[in-house]
This record gives C-alpha cells, sequence and structure tokens, in this order.
C-alpha cells in the first residue's frame, strides 16, 4: 500500500488549496451540524417539558392547550377519578389558562407572541424541575409575574421589578425568575390564574388540567375514564406525548431545511473537491507513474488518491463540526407553531451529531474524490519515463 | 551457456498517430546476458527509450515476444506485470523521479512496501542500500534538500533496496554534472562487478557508454 504519510504531506505542500478546500466543506458540515444540533435543541426543549406521569386533559379535538377550554366543575370532577395522586391539599389536578401576548422585542424591531399561563397553588407540584433563580415567587392573587429565564433581557419589561400591561391598563410586575430544567416552560410568563382570567375575561374557564398520576402505568385506565364519558367531550393524553407532537413538526422542519441547504451546499462543496484533486492528479502525473512503475498497482494509486481525498474532507468536516459546537453558547428564539408563540431553543451539540456531520464530510470526499482517483490510476507507468 | 537474462524475439512496436502508424521497432531480436553492463545508444527517434520500456515491462510489444529474468512478460496481465515489476526490476530515471514529499530513506523503502516486510527491516534495508549510495547522513533529507547527484544516488538506492536482478536506467546522467555523473557511473559499475546486477541503460552520453561492458547503437528501429 501506498503509505498515509505521502498523502498527508502532499495536502500539507499544497496549504492553500488544501485549506480553501477544507474549508469549503467545513462549512457545509457546519451548517449541517448546526441544523441537527437546532432540531435536537427544539426535541429536547419540548421533550423536557413534559412528564409521562402527568395527563394533559384538553377539549375533545383541540391539539394545543391554547385552543381548549374546560369548564371550571370539570376540573373538580377530573380530580375525583380514580388514579389521581393525592397531596396534603387534596388532588393533585391543576386547570391553567394559556394566552398569547403581543409583547415588544429587545434589540429587534417588532413584536412577538409570548405564551402566558395562569397558574394555581398546584401548579409548581406538577413542576418538580421548577426553580426560582432570582427574586420571589409572586403572591396570589396579585398582579404579579413569574418570567422564565430564557425570556429575560428579550423583551420589553421583562426584566427584575419591570412590569408590563397584561392587558390596557392592567400592569402586572416582574418579581423573579424561573427556571425548568431547560424545558419550553422557560420561555413562558407565569401569571395568577384568576388574575390572567380576569384581564383576559376567561372566567369559569380553563384551557387545560394536567393532573399527576399514582404513576406512569395509571394513564391507560385514567384516559379510558375521562374519555369513555362522552357528555365531558375531552380527550388525555401523556404531557411528554402532547410535547413531543409539538417538537415533531418544528423539528423535522429545521432537519428538513437543514438538509436541503446542506445538500445543495454538498454539491458546491464536492465540485470543489473534485477540482483540487484533478489538480493535484494533473501535477503530480510523474509521481504517479513513478510508482506504478515501482510495481503499485493500478487500485494501489486508486486508494491512495481517495484516501487524500477523504482525509482532506474529513479536516474539512473536523473544523465544521468543532466551529458547531461554539453554536451551542447561542440562543434561538423561534414562533412554535404549535403554540404561536415564542420559543427560546439553544443549539444541541451531541456526540450523534457531530459524528454524523463528519461522516457526512468524508462522503462528500470520496464522492469527489472518485473521479480523480480513476483518473490517477489510468495513468500509465511509461510516464514516469518522460523527462 | 546460461539462458540471456533479456531476450526479444522479433519485436515490433509500431504506435497509432492521428491515423497514421508510426513503426518505432521493427522484428527486433536483440539479447542481454546475464551479469552484463550495456549501453544502448541512439539517435533521438530511435526506439531505444521505447525498447528500454518494452524490456521494463511499461509498454506492451506490437508484436513478438519478450522474456527478462526468465519470465515471458509479453502475455502478462496488468497486475501480475506490476508484481513482476515490484520483484525484478529497479528503476534509474533520468529525473531522479524521486517522491518530493517523502525523505530520503523513505523513498527507498517504497518497493519494500509491496513485499512482506516488517517496518522495523524494512527501515535497516532501506538505511544498509543508501550506505551502498554513501548517503547514510541524509536519510532524513527530503529529495529538495540534496544535489541532483545525491538525488540519483537515492535513486539508485530505492532501485536496488529489494535485491532485483535488472536494473533498468533512463539516461541517468542526463541531468548531471560530469563530477556527479562520474560519481554515479562509478556506482553503476560497483553494482554491476560486485553485487553482479545485470544494467542496462540508455543514455546519450558517449562517456557513459564506456563503463559499460557492451555498447549498442540503435538507429530508425533496429540494431546499428
Amino acid at each position: 500500500m501506498i503509505p498515509v504519510r505521502y498523502n498527508v504531506r502532499s495536502l500539507a505542500v499544497r496549504k492553500t488549496t488544501t485549506i480553501a478546500t477544507a474549508a469549503g466543506i467545513g462549512l457545509v458540515v457546519f451548517v449541517l451540524a448546526s441544523s441537527l444540533m437546532l432540531a435536537a435543541g427544539v426535541r429536547k426543549t419540548l421533550g423536557l417539558s413534559g412528564r409521562r406521569d402527568v395527563a394533559l386533559v384538553m377539549r375533545k379535538g383541540s391539539d394545543a392547550e391554547l385552543g381548549s377550554s374546560i369548564e371550571d366543575p370539570q376540573v373538580g370532577l377530573l380530580g375525583s377519578l380514580s388514579g389521581v395522586r393525592r397531596g396534603p391539599r387534596g388532588a393533585l389536578v391543576s386547570g391553567e389558562v394559556i394566552v398569547v401576548a403581543a409583547m415588544e422585542k429587545l434589540g429587534a424591531s417588532g413584536v412577538s407572541n409570548v405564551q402566558l399561563r395562569g397558574m394555581t397553588e398546584q401548579s409548581h407540584e406538577l413542576r418538580p424541575q421548577f426553580k426560582l433563580v432570582s427574586g420571589r415567587l409572586p403572591r396570589a392573587g396579585a398582579d404579579e409575574v413569574l418570567v422564565g429565564q430564557r425570556l429575560r433581557g428579550r423583551f420589553r419589561g421583562l426584566d427584575l421589578d419591570g412590569s408590563f400591561d397584561l392587558r390596557k391598563n392592567r400592569p402586572v410586575k416582574v418579581v423573579g425568575f424561573f427556571s425548568d430544567g431547560g424545558s419550553s416552560y422557560e420561555s413562558e410568563v407565569w401569571v395568577d390564574l384568576d388574575v390572567l382570567r380576569t384581564s383576559y375575561r376567561r372566567e369559569g374557564f380553563v384551557s387545560s388540567v394536567r393532573v399527576q398520576l399514582e404513576s406512569e402505568g395509571k394513564f391507560d385506565g385514567f384516559q379510558a375514564l375521562v374519555e369513555r364519558d362522552k357528555r365531558l367531550g375531552l380527550q388525555a393524553m401523556r404531557e411528554a406525548t402532547y410535547f413531543e407532537k409539538q417538537s415533531e413538526g418544528t423539528s423535522l422542519f429545521i432537519t428538513v431545511m437543514g438538509s436541503v441547504v446542506s445538500v445543495f451546499f454538498a454539491l458546491g462543496a464536492m465540485i470543489g473537491a473534485m477540482i483540487t484533486m484533478y489538480a493535484a492528479v494533473a501535477s503530480r502525473q510523474r509521481e504517479i507513474g513513478t510508482l506504478r512503475a515501482l510495481g503499485f498497482s493500478r487500485s494501489a494509486v486508486l486508494g491512495s488518491f481517495l484516501l487524500e481525498s477523504v482525509l482532506l474532507a474529513t479536516a474539512g468536516g473536523v473544523m465544521g463540526a468543532a466551529a458547531s459546537v461554539a453554536m451551542g453558547t447561542v440562543h434561538f428564539s423561534m414562533i412554535n407553531y404549535a403554540s404561536w408563540s415564542e420559543v427560546v431553543f439553544r443549539f444541541e451539540p451531541t456526540a450523534a451529531i457531530l459524528g454524523q456531520s463528519v461522516g457526512f464530510a468524508a462522503v462528500m470526499g470520496l464522492v469527489g474524490g472518485l473521479l480523480p482517483a480513476v483518473r490517477a490510476a489510468r495513468i500509465a507507468p511509461a510516464v514516469a519515463m518522460r523527462g | 551457456m546460461t539462458a540471456p537474462m533479456i531476450n526479444l524475439r522479433q519485436v515490433s512496436k509500431s504506435y497509432d498517430r492521428g491515423g497514421e502508424t508510426l513503426k518505432v521497432l521493427q522484428a527486433l531480436d536483440f539479447e542481454v546476458a546475464s551479469g552484463s553492463f550495456e549501453a544502448l545508444m541512439g539517435p533521438s527517434g530511435s526506439g531505444k527509450s521505447t525498447l528500454l520500456n518494452l524490456i521494463a515491462g511499461l509498454d506492451r510489444p506490437t508484436a513478438g515476444t519478450i522474456e527478462v529474468a526468465g519470465t515471458r512478460i509479453d502475455t502478462l496481465g496488468e497486475g501480475a506485470l506490476a508484481k513482476w515489476r515490484a520483484n525484478t526490476l529497479g528503476f534509474i530515471f533520468q529525473a531522479y523521479n524521486l517522491i518530493p514529499v517523502l525523505t530520503a530513506v523513505e523513498n527507498v523503502e517504497l518497493p519494500l512496501l509491496l513485499a512482506p516486510v516488517a517496518s522495523r527491516e524494512r527501515r535497516r534495508r532501506a538505511e544498509t542500500a543508501l550506505r551502498v549510495v554513501g548517503l547514510e547522513d541524509r536519510s532524513l533529507h527530503y529529495p529538495r534538500q540534496l544535489s541532483g547527484g545525491q538525488e540519483q544516488r537515492v535513486a539508485i538506492a530505492r532501485a536496488i533496496v529489494n535485491d532485483p536482478t535488472l536494473l533498468v536506467a533512463d539516461e541517468p546522467t542526463g541531468d548531471l554534472d560530469r563530477a556527479s555523473a562520474d560519481d554515479v557511473l562509478r556506482l553503476l559499475e560497483t553494482l554491476n562487478k560486485e553485487l553482479k546486477k545485470t544494467i542496462i541503460m540508455v543514455t546519450h552520453d558517449p562517456v557513459a557508454a564506456e563503463r559499460a561492458t557492451v555498447v549498442r547503437r540503435l538507429d530508425k528501429g533496429s540494431l546499428a
């Protein structure tokens, strides 16, 4: 076999072309890895939001909490069903109201939707990851709100002790920021249920009901009880399933967009790699002829040039993947189409995504290097003799 | 009488050049005895390089048979021919043809990569070959760090490292000054006399040809 150092050093000798070609491939890998990381970030953020032992009950036919409404008496009824965990204050059931408010963005022009959630005292117990990161909890019934930490500094008024109008002439004050283990709740504003209902004229109704089950296994029985009574007109699903469904569309959209863009970029980068390798073969004809004269087979030459191309592309891939890791520190806000409100995501670098992206680069090198390598293998050994 | 090292019978070689047939060699009979050092001379276009390429298995005859070191090479397939070259021949080129990105010792090691030789043994043999050509202290130099004469001596070390039966040299002194050319020719003489290598050398240089034991002249595709 022709030694690998022959290829490595040949690449090193042509520094400028090698770096330019590798950078092109690196850029493709950067785009691909970043979009896969963003899709993973969406799945993770929304995936972290849901639990398997919590049932989410909504109006039958509703795809999202926003479009659902349930009358107050039904909330009490749900708490009385079997399989529901009970705490010192009774059944762990939380009827919550979801509304969307347009708020003025900071650092960018225009407004964007922010999801407001009307909470009960039980609400925090259903979210064990909830943590107050600064300030204090709002007092019951007061015009005070808690803000998810990912919204901090993104909208006017969403600062500690800042205020914004819940409704015209109904200001509320931000008294604290909370975290929830990286879930999408961190992109919400939490308001006292009654405050929100009176402001939005939603008295007597909630959007959805969260029910803490005794265990994961109790869900099927609970769902059957809820859905059997047609008069209720309700549906139950695991909270985790609800968020998975929400993330599906968005993450698929990002993955498809990222992949399509990457494929087009990749075509360009592959042509770049091909031109580089053709130039390498042309300038090394006598070397190749010599190797053939010495007794190296056509397939050894083919393999050597393919390897060189793959090495070149992989080096670019590693650069691109390394650069994409830096995206892990970037927060990215976008509209979650299921709730029509802005959710802040992080790029989520995983070993699998980085591995896939570098692998994609290697494949680009293999495909781009194929024709030049075939040309190299066809060089006759007699070329070595020409002066 | 021992069998000749090189035995060409009725060998012709012609090329197709834009619809015209260019006859380079015509019904040539050519023998080189084992252990001899032969120089092949002749004007440009006389067919000497074509003849050397045929002997070295780098090209195929249009007609005739070629036997080198006991093997009929005109009937060998591409792969078998490459293997045969690796085992039987040592090449010395006019332009040295060292691989610029490999050091002297790595260049010399190249032919051994085609044989089942462990890496340590490969390095040892390559260093021995460099000692034979007097360049053991240049083993880690790259070709660009060597003079032309030194490059050609590294190329000779590469040609002998796998202990070939036949050395094929194409204008080995063509790119060298007189002093370096003399060094190289002396080395070839030593390889012929002491290591009993059969050498066939194409050259334009009458001084170089004088070192050979036999000088053949080729003109218009036939031996003069």
